[in-house]
């Protein structure tokens, strides 16, 4: 990839994830770098993704007040979905990307739970449904916004052969 | 190998893998320290320019669009002040009073304690943000650790839960993993104030049937748990009931500082001996000892 390509990319997912921050920040309990992740996969699975989940999820643990392993769980899951879902799915439609917000939208609840009486703490289990109910509805209209503003120049699936 | 039993084994290797990362990180708190050193501190740094920014947003505001309340607000200022000056004059007294009568009976000076300031920068912040906290722009290069106090000028907020290089998560008083050891200002009665969640009541935990404790009276920090110097206020009492069932009261508190809406707080930290110089007891045992 030539030396402007990358510092798009750079640039891109710099923001990208600024606002994420930003809007977790906001509405508490919801990841909106997860459809980031799916689209990273989309558009150049490789390195890239790699590195930007390892950020991401050292950020969800960082800002996070749970013991260790939610965002590996989380982001571990959300990659072995999309994955395995491409097999069944088309992997760039909408539907897909419904199903995939309604699965973390019921994981949600469940890993906090878990990981929560594992370190024996007290989780309010109703603001987690919440949340999960959030998690669901935001995760495909993220990914779809990031999608549309995602630079062309930057997509392999694009690109012609 | 099929392709079924590749993945088999793919997800048992992976459950492996985390349970083991999960155990060690529970033994030796590595990853936990690893992410609070890098997520919590970049999240910090991505937040700090827009809060910076918001904020001069709004001093400019303030400072230019309603500078005509300027004026209305100094006077209730001056009127406020001396109202202190006067209350502070009899307090002071007080205060004095009580440290002669400590000298004369011969009692050990409680620990020292350093005030310093902390910004709030965030909230609960992200899916793994179940409990609930804040985030301070505080962290270990500040001198900020794990289990420090942290209050407000009404009173108790919660206590360093982590603590990154620039930034801090603080549990409040209002988490349901929140627990404080306070006595009433007046009976004197003991108990353990634990959080219910936010919007809900605080809840004083074992404290006797035949203890009293009165609806209106203020709970402050019994300093029996380390962690609160003993004396702070902590929480108002809003009910209590007997039950015909319990060996202990039900009581129920409101927690004196309004957690949702806190932008700076004060972080205390206990003063080493060798930090502050010599405390008043080492100062008077000194002459003494050496006259040995």
């Amino acid at each position: 990839m030539p030396p402007r390509s990358n510092s798009v990319a750079l640039l891109w997912w710099g923001v990208f994830t600024v606002a994420g921050v930003w809007a977790q920040r906001t509405v508490p309990g919801v990841d909106f770098l997860a459809p980031g992740i799916v689209l990273a996969l989309q558009v150049q699975a490789g390195h890239r993704t790699l590195w930007l989940a390892l950020v991401w999820m050292l950020l969800l643990e960082g800002t996070g007040n749970l013991p260790f392993g939610y965002g590996l769980a989380w982001y571990g899951t959300l990659a072995a979905l999309y994955l395995m879902g491409r097999w069944l799915f088309e992997a760039r439609s909408f539907a897909f990307m419904c199903l995939l917000g309604a699965a973390l939208g019921t994981l949600h609840p469940l890993l906090t739970y878990g990981l929560a009486s594992l370190g024996d703490l007290t989780v309010d289990t109703r603001r987690l449904a919440v949340e999960g109910v959030l998690q669901a509805v935001a995760f495909p209209l993220v990914w779809m916004a990031a999608d549309i503003l995602f630079p062309r120049m930057l997509r392999q699936d694009a690109k012609s052969l | 190998m099929n392709k079924p039993k590749k993945i088999a084994v793919v997800i048992v290797a992976g459950l492996f893998v985390y349970l083991s990362l999960y155990t060690w990180n529970l033994r030796t708190g590595h990853l936990d320290a690893l992410s609070s050193h890098t997520g919590l501190d970049l999240s910090s740094l991505i937040l700090r320019p827009g809060q910076w920014a918001g904020e001069k947003a709004v001093e400019f505001w303030e400072r230019y669009i309603y500078l005509v309340d300027l004026k209305r607000q100094n006077d209730e200022l001056v009127q406020r002040n001396a109202r202190l000056i006067r209350q502070n004059m009899i307090l002071g007294s007080e205060a004095r009073s009580a440290d002669r009568l400590e000298q004369l009976l011969g009692f050990t000076p409680p620990a020292q304690w350093n005030f310093s300031g902390a910004r709030v920068i965030a909230h609960r912040m992200g899916p793994a943000g179940a409990l609930a906290t804040l985030a301070v722009d505080r962290g270990t290069t500040s001198g900020v650790e794990e289990d420090m106090p942290v209050v407000s000028l009404d009173g108790v907020v919660g206590r360093i839960l982590r603590s990154g290089a620039v930034s801090s998560t603080v549990l409040l008083l209002t988490d349901a993993n929140s627990r404080v050891a306070v006595i009433g200002e007046h009976n004197r009665s003991a108990g353990m104030l634990s959080g219910q969640g936010y919007g809900e009541p605080l809840v004083v935990h074992y404290m006797n049937l035949n203890a009293v404790i009165d609806p209106g009276e203020l709970l402050l920090s019994s300093g029996l748990s380390g962690i609160y110097p003993k004396g702070l206020p902590v929480a108002r009492v809003v009910r209590v009931r007997r039950s015909d069932i319990s060996l202990f009261l039900t009581v129920e508190a409101e927690p004196l500082a309004d957690v949702a809406g806190l932008e700076e707080v004060l972080l205390l930290r206990r003063e080493l001996a060798d930090e502050g110089g010599q405390g008043p007891a080492e100062q008077e045992a000194a002459p003494g000892a050496a006259a040995q």
